[in-house]
Protein backbone atom coordinates (compact mmCIF):
# COMPACT_ATOMS: atom_id res chain seq x y z
CA UNK A 1 0.00 0.00 0.00
CA UNK A 2 2.95 2.29 0.76
CA UNK A 3 4.59 1.62 -1.94
CA UNK A 4 1.38 2.04 -4.23
CA UNK A 5 1.58 5.55 -2.73
CA UNK A 6 4.76 6.44 -3.13
CA UNK A 7 4.29 5.17 -6.86
CA UNK A 8 1.21 7.37 -7.51
CA UNK A 9 2.96 10.80 -5.82
CA UNK A 10 5.48 9.92 -8.07
CA UNK A 11 3.46 10.02 -11.42
CA UNK A 12 1.89 12.85 -10.26
CA UNK A 13 5.01 14.92 -9.80
CA UNK A 14 6.73 13.55 -12.88
CA UNK A 15 3.12 14.89 -14.59
CA UNK A 16 3.50 18.53 -12.80
CA UNK A 17 7.00 18.37 -13.57
CA UNK A 18 5.97 17.68 -17.40
CA UNK A 19 3.44 20.12 -17.84
CA UNK A 20 5.47 22.69 -16.57
CA UNK A 21 8.28 21.95 -18.82
CA UNK A 22 5.59 22.20 -22.15
CA UNK A 23 5.83 26.18 -21.05
CA UNK A 24 9.84 25.66 -21.52
CA UNK A 25 11.88 26.89 -24.64
CA UNK A 26 15.30 28.21 -24.80
CA UNK A 27 16.83 30.36 -27.30
CA UNK A 28 19.89 31.93 -27.60
CA UNK A 29 21.35 33.87 -30.26
CA UNK A 30 24.93 32.80 -32.52
CA UNK A 31 26.65 34.47 -35.04
CA UNK A 32 24.09 34.46 -37.94
CA UNK A 33 21.14 35.49 -35.96
CA UNK A 34 22.74 38.31 -33.90
CA UNK A 35 20.07 41.19 -33.73
CA UNK A 36 22.43 44.30 -34.89
CA UNK A 37 22.84 41.97 -38.07
CA UNK A 38 19.01 41.81 -38.71
CA UNK A 39 18.87 45.27 -38.75
CA UNK A 40 21.26 46.22 -41.04
CA UNK A 41 19.79 47.69 -44.25
CA UNK A 42 20.82 47.59 -48.07
CA UNK A 43 24.23 49.72 -47.71
CA UNK A 44 23.18 52.61 -50.19
CA UNK A 45 26.35 54.18 -52.28
CA UNK A 46 26.73 58.00 -52.23
CA UNK A 47 28.41 57.86 -55.29
CA UNK A 48 25.72 56.33 -57.63
CA UNK A 49 22.59 58.05 -57.79
CA UNK A 50 19.64 56.62 -56.25
CA UNK A 51 16.56 56.55 -58.67
CA UNK A 52 12.43 55.96 -56.48
CA UNK A 53 11.08 53.65 -59.03
CA UNK A 54 7.64 53.55 -56.91
CA UNK A 55 5.91 54.14 -54.28
CA UNK A 56 2.57 53.65 -52.52
CA UNK A 57 1.06 53.90 -49.15
CA UNK A 58 0.13 51.25 -46.56
CA UNK A 59 -3.38 50.26 -46.25
CA UNK A 60 -4.38 47.89 -43.63
CA UNK A 61 -6.72 44.47 -43.73
CA UNK A 62 -9.81 44.43 -41.45
CA UNK A 63 -8.43 44.48 -37.80
CA UNK A 64 -5.25 45.71 -38.32
CA UNK A 65 -3.13 48.87 -38.09
CA UNK A 66 -0.47 50.12 -40.19
CA UNK A 67 1.35 53.49 -41.32
CA UNK A 68 3.76 54.18 -44.01
CA UNK A 69 4.94 53.98 -47.31
CA UNK A 70 6.66 51.23 -49.74
CA UNK A 71 8.95 52.36 -51.96
CA UNK A 72 10.91 50.92 -54.96
CA UNK A 73 14.43 52.40 -55.57
CA UNK A 74 17.43 51.77 -57.88
CA UNK A 75 21.27 52.74 -57.89
CA UNK A 76 23.07 50.92 -60.29
CA UNK A 77 21.73 47.76 -61.10
CA UNK A 78 20.63 46.95 -57.37
CA UNK A 79 16.61 47.45 -56.84
CA UNK A 80 15.41 46.91 -53.34
CA UNK A 81 11.80 47.88 -51.43
CA UNK A 82 12.35 50.71 -48.53
CA UNK A 83 9.69 50.67 -45.50
CA UNK A 84 9.31 54.66 -44.80
CA UNK A 85 8.14 55.38 -41.27
CA UNK A 86 6.47 52.01 -41.21
CA UNK A 87 4.57 50.43 -38.24
CA UNK A 88 2.49 47.59 -38.11
CA UNK A 89 0.24 45.17 -35.74
CA UNK A 90 1.66 42.43 -33.99
CA UNK A 91 2.34 39.39 -35.79
CA UNK A 92 4.28 35.61 -35.47
CA UNK A 93 5.65 35.32 -38.89
CA UNK A 94 5.10 38.33 -41.24
CA UNK A 95 7.02 38.54 -44.41
CA UNK A 96 7.18 41.04 -47.44
CA UNK A 97 6.01 40.13 -50.73
CA UNK A 98 6.13 41.84 -53.98
CA UNK A 99 2.69 40.30 -55.63
CA UNK A 100 0.86 41.16 -58.76
CA UNK A 101 -2.33 41.94 -57.02
CA UNK A 102 -3.80 43.16 -53.71
CA UNK A 103 -4.10 39.40 -52.83
CA UNK A 104 -1.00 36.94 -52.05
CA UNK A 105 -1.51 34.30 -55.22
CA UNK A 106 1.11 35.00 -57.44
CA UNK A 107 4.17 36.84 -55.74
CA UNK A 108 7.98 36.77 -55.08
CA UNK A 109 8.70 36.81 -50.66
CA UNK A 110 11.26 39.38 -50.07
CA UNK A 111 11.93 37.42 -46.91
CA UNK A 112 11.04 38.46 -42.87
CA UNK A 113 9.51 41.61 -41.97
CA UNK A 114 12.68 42.51 -39.23
CA UNK A 115 14.01 45.74 -38.18
CA UNK A 116 15.37 46.28 -41.14
CA UNK A 117 13.01 48.74 -43.68
CA UNK A 118 14.87 47.65 -46.81
CA UNK A 119 14.90 43.96 -49.01
CA UNK A 120 16.44 43.42 -52.35
CA UNK A 121 14.74 42.63 -55.03
CA UNK A 122 15.60 39.38 -57.06
CA UNK A 123 16.85 40.62 -60.41
CA UNK A 124 14.69 38.73 -62.65
CA UNK A 125 11.07 40.47 -61.13
CA UNK A 126 9.32 42.76 -63.70
CA UNK A 127 8.66 45.63 -61.67
CA UNK A 128 5.71 46.45 -64.51
CA UNK A 129 3.93 43.19 -63.48
CA UNK A 130 4.49 43.06 -59.85
CA UNK A 131 2.69 46.35 -58.46
CA UNK A 132 1.70 45.69 -55.09
CA UNK A 133 3.71 44.84 -51.38
CA UNK A 134 2.16 42.86 -49.53
CA UNK A 135 2.87 42.26 -45.73
CA UNK A 136 1.67 39.12 -45.28
CA UNK A 137 1.43 36.50 -42.32
CA UNK A 138 2.76 33.05 -44.05
CA UNK A 139 2.25 30.78 -40.75
CA UNK A 140 -1.65 31.85 -40.58
CA UNK A 141 -2.21 33.12 -43.94
CA UNK A 142 -3.61 36.50 -42.98
CA UNK A 143 -2.59 39.25 -45.13
CA UNK A 144 -1.64 42.48 -43.47
CA UNK A 145 -1.64 44.78 -45.26
CA UNK A 146 -1.82 45.99 -49.10
CA UNK A 147 0.70 48.70 -50.85
CA UNK A 148 -0.26 49.78 -54.40
CA UNK A 149 2.71 51.21 -56.88
CA UNK A 150 2.60 53.95 -58.61
CA UNK B 1 14.47 -16.23 -14.92
CA UNK B 2 11.75 -13.40 -14.73
CA UNK B 3 14.34 -11.31 -14.40
CA UNK B 4 15.93 -12.48 -17.47
CA UNK B 5 12.61 -11.90 -19.22
CA UNK B 6 12.65 -8.55 -17.84
CA UNK B 7 15.75 -7.77 -18.94
CA UNK B 8 15.14 -8.55 -22.55
CA UNK B 9 11.67 -7.13 -22.74
CA UNK B 10 13.33 -3.87 -21.64
CA UNK B 11 16.28 -3.92 -24.38
CA UNK B 12 13.20 -4.15 -26.87
CA UNK B 13 13.20 -0.43 -26.63
CA UNK B 14 15.80 0.37 -29.35
CA UNK B 15 16.02 4.28 -28.39
CA UNK B 16 18.69 4.65 -31.04
CA UNK B 17 17.79 8.07 -32.94
CA UNK B 18 20.83 8.65 -35.42
CA UNK B 19 20.58 10.42 -39.21
CA UNK B 20 18.30 8.56 -40.88
CA UNK B 21 15.24 8.59 -38.29
CA UNK B 22 12.40 10.12 -39.11
CA UNK B 23 12.09 11.26 -35.14
CA UNK B 24 13.32 9.79 -31.78
CA UNK B 25 9.60 8.19 -31.67
CA UNK B 26 9.71 6.50 -35.07
CA UNK B 27 13.43 5.17 -34.34
CA UNK B 28 12.15 3.09 -31.32
CA UNK B 29 8.99 1.69 -31.80
CA UNK B 30 9.99 -1.79 -31.01
CA UNK B 31 10.06 -0.13 -28.07
CA UNK B 32 6.17 -1.50 -27.29
CA UNK B 33 7.02 -4.53 -29.87
CA UNK B 34 8.18 -6.63 -26.34
CA UNK B 35 6.91 -4.38 -23.68
CA UNK B 36 4.40 -8.02 -23.31
CA UNK B 37 7.21 -9.60 -21.49
CA UNK B 38 7.45 -7.17 -18.68
CA UNK B 39 5.81 -8.58 -15.75
CA UNK B 40 5.23 -5.21 -14.20
CA UNK B 41 2.04 -2.85 -15.01
CA UNK B 42 3.66 0.07 -15.44
CA UNK B 43 6.94 1.40 -16.82
CA UNK B 44 9.07 5.24 -16.95
CA UNK B 45 11.47 5.71 -19.53
CA UNK B 46 13.65 8.61 -18.66
CA UNK B 47 15.96 9.50 -21.54
CA UNK B 48 18.78 11.54 -23.01
CA UNK B 49 20.58 11.40 -26.44
CA UNK B 50 23.04 13.78 -27.40
CA UNK B 51 24.37 13.84 -30.83
CA UNK B 52 26.11 15.78 -33.45
CA UNK B 53 24.88 16.84 -37.00
CA UNK B 54 25.62 18.65 -40.41
CA UNK B 55 27.56 22.60 -39.87
CA UNK B 56 28.69 21.44 -36.26
CA UNK B 57 25.20 21.56 -34.63
CA UNK B 58 25.08 19.80 -31.16
CA UNK B 59 22.14 18.28 -29.81
CA UNK B 60 20.42 17.29 -26.96
CA UNK B 61 17.22 15.42 -26.87
CA UNK B 62 15.40 14.46 -23.40
CA UNK B 63 12.40 12.32 -23.40
CA UNK B 64 10.03 10.65 -21.27
CA UNK B 65 7.71 7.26 -21.93
CA UNK B 66 4.53 6.19 -19.81
CA UNK B 67 4.22 2.70 -20.86
CA UNK B 68 0.97 0.65 -19.29
CA UNK B 69 0.62 -3.25 -19.54
CA UNK B 70 -3.30 -3.59 -20.19
CA UNK B 71 -2.91 -7.37 -20.34
CA UNK B 72 -0.18 -9.81 -21.80
CA UNK B 73 -1.05 -8.98 -25.37
CA UNK B 74 -1.66 -5.13 -25.08
CA UNK B 75 0.12 -1.92 -24.13
CA UNK B 76 0.25 1.34 -24.87
CA UNK B 77 3.22 3.78 -24.47
CA UNK B 78 2.87 7.94 -24.71
CA UNK B 79 6.09 9.18 -25.62
CA UNK B 80 7.17 12.84 -25.00
CA UNK B 81 10.39 14.34 -26.75
CA UNK B 82 12.31 17.50 -25.98
CA UNK B 83 15.18 18.72 -28.65
CA UNK B 84 17.99 21.56 -28.46
CA UNK B 85 20.13 22.12 -31.33
CA UNK B 86 23.21 24.33 -31.14
CA UNK B 87 25.48 25.82 -33.85
CA UNK B 88 26.34 29.17 -35.80
CA UNK B 89 22.24 30.39 -35.27
CA UNK B 90 22.64 30.03 -32.25
CA UNK B 91 20.97 27.74 -29.38
CA UNK B 92 16.99 26.94 -30.10
CA UNK B 93 15.32 24.57 -27.49
CA UNK B 94 11.79 23.26 -27.64
CA UNK B 95 9.23 20.09 -26.88
CA UNK B 96 9.23 18.15 -30.15
CA UNK B 97 6.43 15.35 -30.65
CA UNK B 98 4.13 12.93 -28.51
CA UNK B 99 3.75 9.99 -29.89
CA UNK B 100 0.80 7.38 -28.52
CA UNK B 101 1.50 3.70 -29.35
CA UNK B 102 -0.43 0.53 -29.24
CA UNK B 103 0.93 -2.60 -28.81
CA UNK B 104 -0.72 -6.14 -29.37
CA UNK B 105 1.17 -9.22 -28.78
CA UNK B 106 0.37 -12.52 -30.29
CA UNK B 107 0.84 -15.68 -28.21
CA UNK B 108 4.51 -17.44 -29.04
CA UNK B 109 4.50 -20.20 -30.97
CA UNK B 110 7.58 -22.52 -31.11
CA UNK B 111 10.07 -19.78 -30.36
CA UNK B 112 8.31 -17.43 -32.78
CA UNK B 113 6.23 -14.04 -32.07
CA UNK B 114 4.58 -11.65 -34.01
CA UNK B 115 2.79 -8.34 -32.39
CA UNK B 116 1.90 -5.04 -34.40
CA UNK B 117 1.93 -1.67 -33.31
CA UNK B 118 -0.34 1.15 -34.62
CA UNK B 119 0.41 5.10 -33.57
CA UNK B 120 0.21 8.92 -34.00
CA UNK B 121 2.65 11.57 -33.79
CA UNK B 122 1.58 14.97 -32.51
CA UNK B 123 4.12 17.77 -33.20
CA UNK B 124 3.96 20.58 -30.57
CA UNK B 125 5.76 23.08 -33.01
CA UNK B 126 4.90 24.08 -36.53
CA UNK B 127 8.53 23.95 -37.28
CA UNK B 128 9.07 27.50 -37.36
CA UNK B 129 10.69 28.53 -34.32
CA UNK B 130 13.10 31.81 -34.79
CA UNK B 131 16.11 33.30 -33.15
CA UNK B 132 16.06 37.21 -32.95
CA UNK B 133 13.38 36.61 -36.19
CA UNK B 134 15.76 35.35 -38.06
CA UNK B 135 14.03 31.95 -39.76
CA UNK B 136 16.11 28.92 -38.58
CA UNK B 137 16.53 25.71 -40.92
CA UNK B 138 14.72 22.11 -39.66
CA UNK B 139 18.20 21.12 -38.46
CA UNK B 140 17.57 23.49 -35.50
CA UNK B 141 13.76 22.57 -34.81
CA UNK B 142 12.53 20.20 -32.35
CA UNK B 143 9.59 18.51 -35.13
CA UNK B 144 8.97 18.78 -38.18
CA UNK B 145 5.21 19.83 -37.71
CA UNK B 146 3.70 16.82 -39.17
CA UNK B 147 0.62 14.37 -37.60
CA UNK B 148 1.54 11.22 -38.50
CA UNK B 149 0.22 7.79 -38.43
CA UNK B 150 2.65 4.86 -37.57
CA UNK B 151 1.89 1.18 -38.13
CA UNK B 152 4.10 -1.71 -37.75
CA UNK B 153 4.93 -5.37 -37.89
CA UNK B 154 7.13 -7.39 -35.47
CA UNK B 155 8.52 -10.92 -35.45
CA UNK B 156 10.92 -12.39 -32.67
CA UNK B 157 12.69 -15.52 -33.28
CA UNK B 158 14.79 -17.22 -30.59
CA UNK B 159 17.43 -14.01 -30.11
CA UNK B 160 16.45 -12.31 -33.43
CA UNK B 161 13.89 -9.63 -33.67
CA UNK B 162 12.91 -8.13 -36.81
CA UNK B 163 10.47 -5.10 -37.09
CA UNK B 164 8.82 -2.86 -39.71
CA UNK B 165 7.08 -0.12 -40.04
CA UNK B 166 5.53 2.97 -42.14
CA UNK B 167 5.41 6.49 -40.95
CA UNK B 168 2.76 8.08 -43.15
CA UNK B 169 2.42 12.04 -42.63
CA UNK B 170 -1.34 12.26 -42.45
CA UNK B 171 -1.80 16.06 -41.88
CA UNK B 172 1.06 18.55 -42.27
CA UNK B 173 1.51 21.35 -39.75
CA UNK B 174 5.30 22.81 -40.89
CA UNK B 175 5.45 26.45 -41.51
CA UNK B 176 9.06 26.54 -41.89
CA UNK B 177 10.49 29.71 -43.37
CA UNK B 178 13.83 29.37 -44.07
CA UNK B 179 15.30 30.23 -47.40
CA UNK B 180 18.52 29.46 -48.44
CA UNK B 181 18.87 32.84 -50.51
CA UNK B 182 18.07 35.06 -47.17
CA UNK B 183 20.32 33.07 -45.25
CA UNK B 184 24.04 34.13 -43.56
CA UNK B 185 24.80 30.32 -43.83
CA UNK B 186 25.49 28.26 -47.18
CA UNK B 187 24.93 24.72 -45.18
CA UNK B 188 21.40 24.19 -45.27
CA UNK B 189 18.56 23.55 -48.38
CA UNK B 190 15.49 26.25 -48.38
CA UNK B 191 12.42 24.28 -46.32
CA UNK B 192 9.66 26.70 -46.62
CA UNK B 193 6.91 25.23 -46.18
CA UNK B 194 8.02 21.77 -46.17
CA UNK B 195 6.39 18.82 -46.98
CA UNK B 196 8.27 15.42 -46.14
CA UNK B 197 7.13 12.12 -48.11
CA UNK B 198 6.40 8.96 -45.79
CA UNK B 199 9.20 6.37 -44.30
CA UNK B 200 9.30 2.97 -44.27
CA UNK B 201 11.30 1.21 -41.43
CA UNK B 202 12.59 -2.26 -41.32
CA UNK B 203 15.13 -3.23 -38.34
CA UNK B 204 16.98 -6.38 -37.13
CA UNK B 205 18.24 -6.78 -34.16
CA UNK B 206 20.55 -9.82 -32.20
CA UNK B 207 20.40 -10.44 -28.78
CA UNK B 208 23.49 -10.90 -26.43
CA UNK B 209 23.32 -11.63 -23.33
CA UNK B 210 26.56 -13.20 -21.22
CA UNK B 211 25.20 -12.64 -17.80
CA UNK B 212 21.91 -11.74 -15.57
CA UNK B 213 23.29 -8.28 -15.81
CA UNK B 214 24.67 -7.24 -18.60
CA UNK B 215 23.05 -7.40 -21.99
CA UNK B 216 24.23 -5.92 -25.48
CA UNK B 217 21.79 -5.94 -28.97
CA UNK B 218 23.73 -4.72 -31.84
CA UNK B 219 21.41 -3.82 -34.74
CA UNK B 220 20.88 -2.19 -37.72
CA UNK B 221 17.96 -0.13 -38.97
CA UNK B 222 16.71 0.47 -42.59
CA UNK B 223 14.80 3.75 -43.52
CA UNK B 224 14.03 4.32 -46.85
CA UNK B 225 11.98 7.85 -47.56
CA UNK B 226 9.49 6.84 -49.95
CA UNK B 227 9.55 9.98 -52.60
CA UNK B 228 11.58 13.66 -52.58
CA UNK B 229 10.48 15.97 -49.83
CA UNK B 230 9.13 19.50 -51.15
CA UNK B 231 8.72 23.11 -50.13
CA UNK B 232 7.54 26.34 -51.17
CA UNK B 233 10.21 28.41 -53.20
CA UNK B 234 10.31 32.64 -53.03
CA UNK B 235 7.71 32.34 -55.98
CA UNK B 236 5.49 30.54 -54.04
CA UNK B 237 5.77 27.39 -56.53
CA UNK B 238 5.79 23.83 -54.91
CA UNK B 239 9.49 22.70 -55.69
CA UNK B 240 10.82 18.68 -55.30
CA UNK B 241 13.98 18.85 -53.51
CA UNK B 242 16.52 16.30 -55.81
CA UNK B 243 17.95 13.74 -53.72
CA UNK B 244 15.87 13.77 -50.75
CA UNK B 245 14.49 10.48 -51.18
CA UNK B 246 16.16 6.93 -50.70
CA UNK B 247 17.98 4.43 -48.38
CA UNK B 248 19.62 5.77 -45.00
CA UNK B 249 21.05 2.85 -42.86
CA UNK B 250 21.76 3.24 -39.59
CA UNK B 251 24.19 0.83 -37.59
CA UNK B 252 23.40 0.73 -33.33
CA UNK B 253 24.60 -0.67 -29.96
CA UNK B 254 22.68 -1.15 -26.86
CA UNK B 255 24.18 -2.00 -23.85
CA UNK B 256 21.94 -2.93 -20.54
CA UNK B 257 23.01 -2.49 -16.87
CA UNK B 258 20.06 -4.39 -15.03
CA UNK B 259 20.84 -2.33 -11.86
CA UNK B 260 17.97 -3.93 -9.58
CA UNK B 261 14.97 -6.12 -10.67
CA UNK B 262 12.79 -3.19 -11.82
CA UNK B 263 15.00 -0.76 -12.92
CA UNK B 264 17.74 -0.71 -15.84
CA UNK B 265 20.05 1.22 -16.91
CA UNK B 266 21.23 1.41 -20.36
CA UNK B 267 23.02 3.08 -23.28
CA UNK B 268 23.28 3.49 -26.97
CA UNK B 269 25.33 4.24 -29.32
CA UNK B 270 24.67 4.87 -33.14
CA UNK B 271 25.62 5.97 -36.82
CA UNK B 272 24.84 6.24 -40.42
CA UNK B 273 27.02 4.54 -43.27
CA UNK B 274 24.56 5.06 -45.86
CA UNK B 275 23.07 8.26 -46.01
CA UNK B 276 20.57 10.23 -48.60
CA UNK B 277 22.08 12.74 -51.10
CA UNK B 278 19.74 15.43 -49.51
CA UNK B 279 18.57 15.67 -46.17
CA UNK B 280 17.05 18.64 -46.10
CA UNK B 281 14.56 17.97 -43.08
CA UNK B 282 17.43 18.01 -40.71
CA UNK B 283 18.07 14.80 -39.27
CA UNK B 284 22.01 14.92 -40.48
CA UNK B 285 22.85 13.51 -36.84
CA UNK B 286 26.91 11.73 -38.16
CA UNK B 287 26.29 9.48 -34.55
CA UNK B 288 24.01 9.74 -31.33
CA UNK B 289 25.32 8.16 -27.79
CA UNK B 290 22.07 7.91 -25.19
CA UNK B 291 21.43 6.80 -21.75
CA UNK B 292 18.23 5.61 -20.48
CA UNK B 293 16.94 5.08 -17.34
CA UNK B 294 13.83 3.04 -17.18
CA UNK B 295 12.04 1.79 -14.25
CA UNK B 296 9.10 -0.75 -13.86
CA UNK B 297 6.34 -0.74 -10.86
Amino acid sequence: MILNLNTTAMVKKGIYLLVALMFFSCEKEGEFTRQEAQQQNIIINSNEDLVELYAGTFVPTAGISVTGKAKIYQQGTTRFVSLENFTISNAPDLKVYLSTTAAPDTFVNLGNLTAATTYTIPTQVDLTVFTYVLIHCQQYNHLYAIANLN
Amino acid sequence: MKQTIYILSILGSLSMYSQGCSDAGFCSVGNTFTDELNTSKNQLDFGGIIGGGEADIFYISPYVTYTRNFSESFTMSAKVTYSQASGDFGTRGQFGDAFLTGNYTFKEKKDKTWSTLLGFKFPFTSSNAKINGVSLPLDYQASLGTFDLIAGVGFKYKKWFFNTALQLPVFNNNKNSYFDEYSASNDFSSTNLFERKPDVLFRTTYTIQNNTKFTFKPNLLFIYRLGEDTYENLAGNRTSIDGSDGLTINANLITSYAIAKNKILEASLAFPFVVKEERPDGLTRSFTAGLIYKYAF
